[in-house]
């Protein structure tokens, strides 16, 4: 009842100003896309990775006669990696700077906060990076879109992965939020169902996010009859984490490791040669795993342009620009209900191959992949990846059904 | 004269509040609303510290139970929007009756410090307890119900919510308002200026000082019930101690001798936020620079400054 | 038996590094009663100039100990002549609104100049890798840190209880007019402590560089810990600095281990009952070794 008349008026308000727009010029009148990113503390290079594929697929989209004939304009806010940060500046992008469409999100709580207010805004988002299920599962709604990886696929290939590994004592060091029990939850439900011997410890281990000391969740670790360990912690707390665990000893002992998100090449390059080699690295797209024209492309423009190859934040964010691109062509205007239409079901060649937003969920069908840390490179200052797997994004999928998303 | 010039200036500014969703952009309701709400949250802090001369460093535990409790309250009990705020105002004077309780025996430094250990026992509370908080996601996805007395009132509306902040935080004001002119508010800003003296006239100073530390939370607490339908979600961070950093740097802009400088000082602080991080992310080394001259220059705060100034040309 | 005394040695590193920055906090607390919120903030640009010197210039690690502190004592410095002198008669509430504003500038300047972005340092060779103690493998940088703290704190006491300078100090942390009369230069000394305290924090920050990644949040991470150590020890104790750094690094070693269920309530727990049983801290007030 109450939810209805927001909606009326907000869709009255809407139609005014699609009215208004549309009686000044509108040919010269640049798209705005708004971008909402952790641009401050110890996350914050993943934002600035992000702003860097934006740059490069909006100045590549502008140079060659915009969309619609008309240009891109880019607009950024901090999230600070907090939902009521995030929700606010959403409001202002919207209602302040009259963005027409949404991206970014690094944080899984934050998507949690800001996905339900979407159908208020009446704009589409595309979430590039944070992972929660939830936000393409039970909180999807019409104006919610992801192009990058979620928790459930890349559990799912994770547990493909231990599956085929000796260890059967598992356990999780993970960040105290969202992202690092839900890894843990899904990683438990798909090895137990691949290989139903395996034993889920109950010690667990959830440092806070931001937490400067991990020496006693390693040594924890390092104590107890854990033979394989899931390793969820990202960004500064990754870098660490694996400094502090090197310090320890901890890679010399016979333990499985699996990083869900350890190929992020922020990490690597920070980490250089004191990530361990022969540990299963995660990342939602990793720069040399395709052989496609559009990666091709991607990799050499972004290393032209910062001397370095995209991490997964970085393609994530390209990629959605390019979805953005097509989804207003195929609406062919700027209201925000038709392009979150025009995103549903449609398919996009991305430097990670064809990607298709799903029907059911809105979830971008891609393919998780994982490999084996190896030798540096030398150019870079990163580890290579050995034994790449791709997996495929339709397979490691949860149904429709299974993800409680109704639309 | 002056106090009707004053009571002028306030009935056009109440005027343009009341008219902000019609004459503003739309965005303008969403900073508005966040004005009023830290606003009262500044006040309530100023009777604590303005009033009877305690640096609080804690006070964001009150405002964030505020909002939890409302979370929680929209969540599981489902109840009309009134009752759920008078659930917040409850929780928080109830939290501030415990830690005011120890905490007023303490002075000064010692009185900050304290504060500052029992707002963040709160917040690694709120961290840690995730079956009942969701730790450090918050508890978002509630949805506002009825708003009780039987109105029929969209909630979800921004400028609905936008006027139904103004009336509760305009109501609120008028009663804090009250308190502070009361003979209570009298001893309480002589608490400030001389404790022993107080004592010595056979008051009890600490069950004063913890009576106002109670109220300051009741009204923190209804402050925080009201941001977090506003911000959609509860989250630690309403709890953390930058948060209870806010209402210290509101007081002290807008002026901690007046009981209208905290709303002038949230005003000039969203205000400039919302302004300046439009034209560069460095909206925290301008406030930073702006606060070091306050304290050092203007130390009765901007509306002090402009009354003194203005005191000054009308003679 | 091993996990409890790799579980100790790591309390010990975490407690000896808060130790060296949270004493400069206290020195200036109990000479200048002045609570400097920025603290945290000199720790982090110590860090960040150790960063600049150590991979940007190419500087030895030992070097970068020596230099990037100077570097932050003269940014003290100006901060006393230029700001805090304005304040020092005041009310406490102003020091610590006055340096909350230092911190917001300087944090937000570190991100300008420096970016958002993880920095790594590397330890010196000679301390790089673990050695085997009691069964258990410790860092040899850990050892290194536990070193640098005792010498700190033997050096500390040396200068309060046996030369010139440190009776001064204590002289106008008991009673500054005092002092005056007795023609000690105030104001010199004021300055002094001041930069002395920026000192310690930005030498624990190049301490603390190669153990922890640097972003420009880490400042805030450790005043309130700082806090923490200087409220439990005694604000303005020496000695009590030391204590509430090692009851703070075994809080954080064992808590993490042994109840990470509640492991962040643990420090502002016991924050809050040494204000209430012993509100001037385990070892009182005084700036007396």
């Amino acid at each position: 009842m109450i939810k209805t008349s927001a909606k009326k008026i907000l869709v009255a308000m809407t139609a005014a100003a699609t009215i208004g727009a549309a009686s000044t010029s509108y040919a010269e009148e640049p798209i705005r896309i708004g971008g909402i990113y952790i641009l401050s503390g110890s996350a914050a290079t993943y934002g600035e990775f992000a702003q860097r594929g934006i740059n490069l697929a909006v100045d590549e989209i502008n140079a060659s006669g915009g969309v619609l004939g008309r240009k891109i304009e880019m607009e950024f806010e901090d999230s600070q990696g907090k939902a009521s940060v995030a929700i606010q500046a959403a409001r202002k992008l919207v209602y302040s700077s009259g963005v027409d469409a949404l991206i970014g999100l690094d944080s899984s709580g934050v998507a949690q906060g800001l996905v339900p207010t979407m159908p208020e805004l009446q704009k589409p988002l595309i979430i590039t990076h944070a992972a929660t299920p939830d936000a393409t599962g039970k909180l999807c709604n019409s104006f919610t879109y992801r192009i990058s990886v979620n928790v459930a696929q890349n559990m799912k290939a994770a547990a493909l992965v231990a599956s085929k590994l000796d260890a059967t004592n598992w356990t999780t060091i993970g960040p105290d939020y969202a992202f690092g029990h839900q890894s843990w939850e899904f990683f438990g439900n798909y090895l137990k169902d691949i290989k139903p011997d395996v034993n889920l410890m109950s010690e667990t281990n959830f440092p806070r996010f931001g937490a400067e000391d991990f020496t006693p969740f390693i040594d924890r670790v390092m104590d107890s009859d854990a033979d394989g360990v899931l390793i969820s912690v990202w960004g500064g707390d990754l870098v660490n984490f694996v400094r502090q665990a090197n310090n320890r000893g901890f890679f010399d002992k016979d333990f499985e490791l699996l990083f869900t998100v350890g190929a992020a090449t922020e990490v690597l390059s920070a980490l250089g040669d004191e990530m361990p080699e022969g540990v299963h690295l995660s990342t939602r797209y990793w720069y040399d795993a395709y052989d496609n024209a559009v990666n091709t492309h991607f990799v050499k423009a972004y290393i032209d342009a910062y001397g370095v190859p995209p991490s997964y934040n970085a393609e994530g964010a390209y990629a959605a620009i390019y979805a953005y691109k097509k989804a207003i062509e195929a609406a062919g205007n700027t209201d925000g209900a038709a392009i979150a239409k025009a995103l549903s079901g449609m398919s996009l060649d991305a430097p990670n191959g064809t990607i298709t937003f799903r029907k059911g969920d809105n979830q971008a069908m891609v393919s998780p992949n994982w490999g084996v840390s190896g030798p540096m490179n030398p150019e870079y200052g990163i580890r290579t990846l050995m034994d790449l797997q791709i997996f495929d994004g339709e397979e490691v999928a949860r149904s429709v059904e299974e993800t409680g998303c109704k639309l | 004269m002056k106090t009707k010039i004053l009571l002028a200036i306030l009935a056009v500014v109440m005027v343009g509040l009341i008219a902000v969703p019609w004459i503003a952009s739309y965005f303008y309701i969403f900073i508005f609303t966040e004005i009023l709400i830290l606003g009262l949250f500044a006040a309530s802090f100023n009777l604590v510290f303005g009033y009877t001369g305690m640096l609080s460093f804690g006070h964001a535990a009150f405002f964030g139970i505020g909002s939890y409790a409302m979370a929680l309250v929209l969540i599981h009990l489902e109840w009309p929007f009134l009752v759920s705020l008078l659930a917040s105002m409850g929780a928080a004077a109830l939290l501030a009756l415990v830690i005011g309780f120890f905490c007023v025996r303490l002075n000064e430094v010692y009185f900050a410090m304290l504060t500052l250990a029992f707002g963040m026992m709160v917040f690694a509370i709120a961290y840690q307890w995730r079956s009942v908080t969701n730790g450090s996601d918050g508890l978002a996805g509630f949805s506002l119900g009825s708003f009780g007395f039987g109105l029929d009132l969209t909630l979800g509306n921004p400028a609905v919510y936008y006027h139904v902040v103004l009336t509760i935080v305009a109501i609120a004001s008028a009663v804090l308002y009250v308190i502070c002119r009361s003979s209570f508010g009298m001893i309480l800003r002589a608490i400030r200026q001389n404790p022993e003296r107080v004592s010595f006239a056979g008051l009890n100073v600490r069950t004063y000082r913890l009576v106002a530390f109670v109220i300051a939370g009741a009204f923190a607490g209804l402050a925080g019930g009201l941001i977090a339908p506003f911000l959609r979600v509860a989250s630690p961070e309403l709890l953390h101690w930058s948060m209870s950093a806010e209402p210290i740097l509101m007081a002290i802009l807008g002026g901690t001798g007046y009981f209208l400088g905290p709303f002038a000082g949230a005003a000039v602080f969203v205000l400039l936020e919302t302004w300046i991080t439009s034209f560069t992310e460095s909206w925290m080394l301008v406030l930073g620079i702006i606060l070091a001259l306050m304290v050092i220059f203007f130390r009765k705060g901007l509306l002090g400054t402009i009354l003194d100034w203005w005191m000054e040309v009308k003679k | 038996m091993s996990g409890i005394v790799s579980a100790l040695l790591n309390s010990l590193d975490i407690g000896l590094l808060l130790f060296i920055i949270a004493v400069g906090l206290n020195i200036v607390f109990g000479v200048l009663n002045i609570i400097n919120f920025a603290h945290g903030a000199l720790y982090m640009l110590g860090a960040y100039l150790a960063f600049t010197l150590i991979n940007i210039v190419g500087m030895p690690f030992w070097a970068a100990l020596l230099l990037a502190p100077l570097g932050v004592v003269i940014l003290a410095v100006l901060i006393d002549r230029f700001l805090l002198r304005f304040i020092y008669s005041r009310d406490i509430a102003d020091s610590l609104l006055l340096t909350f504003a230092l911190l917001l500038i300087i944090n937000e300047s570190v991100r300008m100049i420096w970016g958002s972005g993880i920095q790594v340092v590397q330890p010196p060779q000679l301390l790089a890798g673990s050695m085997e103690i009691l069964g258990s493998s410790v860092p040899t940088y850990s050892l290194f840190v536990i070193v640098m703290g005792l010498l700190l704190l033997a050096g500390l006491w040396y200068l309060f209880n046996r030369t010139r300078i440190g009776r001064i100090m204590r002289a106008a942390a008991l009673d500054r007019d005092m002092a005056e009369v007795l023609c000690i230069n105030t104001r010199l000394v004021v300055t002094g402590v001041f930069a002395f305290g920026a000192w310690l924090a930005a030498v624990g920050g190049v301490v603390a560089a190669p153990m922890r990644a640097l972003d420009p949040g880490m400042g805030d991470k450790i005043i309130i810990e700082s806090f923490i150590v200087v409220v439990i020890g005694g604000l303005g104790s020496f000695p009590g600095a030391l204590l509430g750094a090692i009851v703070l690094g075994l809080i954080h070693g064992f808590g993490g281990r042994y109840l990470p269920e509640v492991n962040m309530l643990l420090p502002f727990l016991g924050m809050a009952l040494v204000l209430l049983f012993k509100p001037h801290g385990i070892m009182g007030k005084g700036a007396n070794a």
